[in-house]
C-alpha cells in the first residue's frame, strides 16, 4: 500500500493508544488489531497491552513505511521546497 | 498427584539475552526440576544435536530480539521435526518478541510473551493450571491517621493555636446558618435505609425545601432537576448495573507501592457523569489506586441545598446527590478508600453528614481555603466548618485540610497557618485531621525563585516545617506536581512519578495524583491517561524503594523560615478581633496575594 495524503507524511508508523473495554487480554488483542484494520491499516502490530478488570490499556501500531521502502515524504518535502 | 521431576533444556537462541531463562532456571530448580542451560546463540543444528543426546521433557527457547525471529525459530522447529524429536519433547518459545499466535504458527507447542511470570512457566512444566498469586495483591483499607497523637511539637505555635481555637469557639457560640439546619435535618430525619428502599418522607422533603435555594426547592417539591443536568434513564441504570456486575466479577486490585510504608495513592474523579466516573474508578482500582476523591461542580458549592436523582451532565464535577453517591459507593472495591469533599461551600456540613451516612471513609474541610479562594463568606464558612468538623467526629470521618489557596498566590506559610488553625480546631473537637500541603510549582515559588534549581527543596521544606510543628498525618496534593505538568503525557506522567517518589522519600502518608491529562483543558480526562500516571507512580516507587532523596541545604533553611513566618502570622491572627475578622483583613492571604474573601452565603449567619 502506498501511503497517500497526510498519512504519507508520517515518518514511519502511527501509534494508537487507548483503553479498550474487554473481558480478557486475548479479547483486547483481537479488538486492538481489528480496530486498526477497520481504519484501513494492514501492516499492524500490538506494541503493548496490559489487562486489568475493566479492560486493557493498549498501544497498537500501523507501519506506514518499513525501513527500505519508498518514503513519499522525501519527495513531498522536495516538492514543497521547489514550489516555495 | 505425585510429583514428577522434569528435565528442561533452556536455550537462549539469541546473541546475548539469557536473563529471563536464568530466572526461569532458578524457579524450576527450586521446584525440584532438572535444568540444563545452554550458552547463548548456538546454531539450531547444534541445539537439535544436544536434544538428541539429553532427551529433555521440554525445550524452552528464549528469543528477545524481534528482527528476523520467525525465520530462525522456524528453522529450529523444522530441524527438530526432521530429527524425530517432537514425540517426547515439548517445544516452547518465550521472550519479548514472542506472541502465542506466532509460536503456534511456527509449530511450537506453547509460547510465552512479555510479562510471563516464572510461576506460570513452572505451572506449565508441571502440567497444572496457573493460579496467579491473588493473595499478593490483597489490599486492606488503611486508616491514614493511625498512630498520630496530634501533639504540638512547637510549643509557642501550639499555644497560639490553642488561643485562636478557643476564640473561634467562643465567637461561634449561638450562631446558626441554613447549612447547619440542613445538616442537622439530614442527620436526624433522613434515614439511609429508607432512602435505599426508595422511601423519602414528605415531611423531610418539605422541611428540607424550606432551607434551600430555588433549584433544590423545585426538586424537593416538584421533582425538577437542575437545568444543567439530566436524569439517567431506567435503561441506562440497568445497563450500568449489568456492566458493574460483569466488571466486578473479573476485578482484581493491584498495588502501586513497592515497599511497605510508601504513601497511599488517591485519584480524583468527577467527569460530570457518575457512570463514566464508575468506569474510571474501576480502571484506577485495577491499576493500583488506593483511594478515590469525589469532585463536585463548583455551582454545587454555591447553592443552598442538594437535589436528588441519578444525574449526569457534561461539565466538570459530578453532582452530589444521594443517588449518585450511593451508586459510586456500590461500585467500589472493599479496599478502596472513598473521600467526598465538603470543604468550600454552602453545603459543607451537610456533605459530611451525607458522606458519613453513605459510607465514605474521608472528607475534606478547610475554612480558610473555602473562605479565601473558593467563594464562601468567611463568617458563614466558619460556623458551617465547625459544624462540619463536629459531624466528621460523629460519623468518624477523618478529613484533610487542603491548602489550594496557594494556587491563587497565597504564600505557603499563610496557607499553612490557616490549615493549622483548622487542624487545631479539629484536634480540640476530637476529629482526625490530615495536613494537606501542596506539592506544586506555585505562584509564590515562580516569583520567589525557590524552584529555579529543583522541585525537591521547597516541597521537602514544607514537610519538614509542618512536622516540626505538629505530630499529624500528611497527604500532599492536590494533585502533586500541580503546575509542573504539560499536555505531553510522558512529561506529565514523569513529573507526577517524581513528585510521588519525593513524597515516598519524605515518608508521607498519602498523595493525590493527577492523570496525564492534568494540563489539558479541552475536555474531560480519559481512562488511558489515568493509567499512565498510576503506572508511572508505580515505577517511581519501584525505582526508589527504601532509597532516599537528599534535598540541598536550602530545604532546612526554608523550613526554618517557614516556621518563623507561620508563628508570626498566628500571632497576628491571635491579636485580631476574631478569626473571621482575620480572614476579612487578609492575615491568612490578602487580595494582593490573590485571596478574596468570598461572598457566597454572606449575611446568612444568624444568632439562635
Amino acid at each position: 500500500m502506498v501511503a497517500q495524503g497526510v498519512l504519507s507524511r508520517i515518518m514511519d508508523a502511527l501509534d494508537l493508544e487507548t483503553f479498550l473495554v474487554c473481558s480478557s487480554e486475548e479479547e483486547g488483542k483481537e479488538l486492538a488489531i481489528r480496530l486498526m484494520k477497520s481504519l484501513g491499516f494492514q501492516d499492524v502490530d500490538l506494541v503493548f497491552i496490559r489487562f486489568g478488570g475493566p479492560g486493557a490499556r493498549i498501544r497498537v501500531r500501523a507501519y506506514i513505511y518499513r525501513p527500505g521502502q519508498d518514503y513519499a515524504w522525501v519527495r513531498q518535502i522536495d516538492d514543497g521546497e521547489k514550489r516555495g | 498427584m505425585a510429583f514428577e521431576r522434569r528435565k528442561i533444556l533452556l536455550v537462549p537462541l539469541d546473541p546475548v539475552h539469557d536473563i529471563g531463562l536464568k530466572m526461569i532456571r532458578r524457579g524450576l530448580e527450586q521446584a525440584g526440576h532438572q535444568t540444563l542451560l545452554l550458552p547463548p546463540d548456538l546454531p539450531p543444528e547444534e541445539i537439535v544435536s544436544i536434544m538428541g543426546k539429553e532427551h529433555p521433557d521440554h525445550v524452552m527457547i528464549s528469543r528477545t530480539l524481534g528482527y528476523g525471529v520467525g525465520e530462525v525459530l522456524g528453522r529450529f522447529v523444522d530441524l527438530a521435526d526432521a530429527a524425530g524429536l517432537r514425540d517426547k519433547t515439548t517445544l516452547v518459545v518465550g521472550g519479548m518478541a514472542v506472541r502465542p499466535e506466532l509460536a503456534a504458527e511456527l509449530g511450537f507447542d506453547a509460547g510465552f510473551g512479555p510479562g510471563t511470570s516464572v510461576e506460570e512457566v513452572v505451572a506449565f512444566v508441571e502440567g497444572r493450571p496457573y493460579q496467579p498469586d491473588l493473595a499478593g495483591a490483597k489490599k486492606q483499607k488503611k486508616d491514614i491517621t493511625a498512630g498520630y497523637a496530634y501533639d504540638f511539637r512547637h510549643g509557642a505555635i501550639g499555644n497560639l493555636l490553642e488561643k485562636i481555637v478557643t476564640d473561634i469557639l467562643t465567637w461561634d457560640e449561638g450562631k446558626i446558618s441554613p447549612g447547619i439546619l440542613r445538616s442537622r435535618l439530614r442527620d436526624e430525619s433522613w434515614d439511609v435505609e429508607s432512602f435505599r428502599q426508595g422511601k423519602v418522607s414528605r415531611e423531610f422533603s418539605e422541611a428540607y425545601a424550606q432551607l434551600c435555594d430555588p433549584v433544590p426547592q423545585a426538586f424537593h417539591r416538584k421533582g425538577e432537576v437542575h437545568p444543567k443536568t439530566r436524569r439517567q434513564t431506567d435503561q441506562e441504570i440497568a445497563r450500568l448495573e449489568d456492566y458493574l456486575t460483569k466488571t466486578k466479577s473479573r476485578m482484581s486490585v493491584s498495588k502501586v507501592q513497592h515497599v511497605e510504608g510508601q504513601p497511599k495513592v488517591f485519584i480524583q474523579y468527577g467527569t460530570g457523569c457518575p457512570f463514566m466516573d464508575i468506569a474510571h474508578i474501576k480502571v484506577c482500582e485495577a491499576w493500583g489506586a488506593d483511594g478515590v476523591v469525589h469532585f463536585d461542580p463548583s455551582w454545587g458549592a454555591r447553592t443552598e441545598g442538594f437535589i436528588g436523582g441519578f444525574l449526569t451532565h457534561q461539565e466538570d464535577g459530578s453532582v452530589i446527590t444521594p443517588e449518585n453517591l450511593s451508586w459510586i459507593k456500590a461500585a467500589l472495591e472493599p479496599s478502596t478508600l472513598w473521600q467526598v469533599r465538603a470543604h468550600r461551600g454552602l453545603n459543607t456540613a451537610e456533605t459530611v453528614v451525607l458522606a458519613g451516612k453513605l459510607g465514605a471513609d474521608l472528607t475534606k474541610i478547610n475554612i480558610a481555603y473555602g473562605s479565601l479562594a473558593a467563594g464562601t463568606d468567611p463568617a458563614r464558612l466558619t460556623v458551617d466548618g465547625i459544624e462540619a468538623i463536629r459531624m466528621a467526629v460523629k460519623y468518624k470521618l477523618p478529613f484533610d485540610v487542603v491548602t489550594n489557596e496557594e494556587l491563587a498566590g497565597v504564600p505557603a506559610h499563610k496557607a499553612f497557618a490557616g490549615m493549622l488553625i483548622v487542624t487545631a480546631l479539629g484536634r480540640r473537637l476530637g476529629a482526625r485531621p490530615i495536613l494537606q500541603p501542596l506539592f506544586s510549582y506555585s505562584p509564590e515559588v515562580m516569583i520567589g525563585g525557590q524552584m529555579i534549581d529543583n522541585y525537591i527543596d521547597f516541597n521537602a521544606a514544607k514537610i519538614e516545617a509542618l512536622r516540626s510543628i505538629i505530630d499529624a498525618p500528611l497527604w500532599p496534593g492536590a494533585p502533586i506536581g500541580f503546575l509542573t505538568q504539560t499536555e505531553d503525557r510522558v512529561q506529565s506522567s514523569m513529573t507526577t512519578s517524581l513528585h510521588a517518589a519525593l513524597a515516598a522519600a519524605l515518608r508521607v502518608d498519602a498523595i493525590s495524583i493527577a492523570s496525564s491529562d492534568e494540563a489539558y483543558s479541552g475536555g474531560p480526562i480519559i481512562a488511558a491517561s489515568r493509567v499512565d500516571t498510576l503506572q508511572a507512580v508505580a515505577e517511581g516507587f519501584r525505582f526508589f524503594g527504601e532509597g532516599r532523596i537528599a534535598p540541598t541545604s536550602h530545604a532546612q533553611r526554608w523550613a526554618d523560615e517557614m516556621v518563623d513566618k507561620i508563628e508570626a502570622v498566628l500571632k497576628e491572627v491571635a491579636q485580631a478581633p476574631s478569626f473571621v475578622e482575620a480572614l476579612y483583613a487578609g492575615l491568612l492571604g490578602s487580595k494582593e496575594e490573590g485571596a478574596y474573601p468570598g461572598r457566597g452565603g454572606r449575611g446568612t449567619v444568624t444568632e439562635k
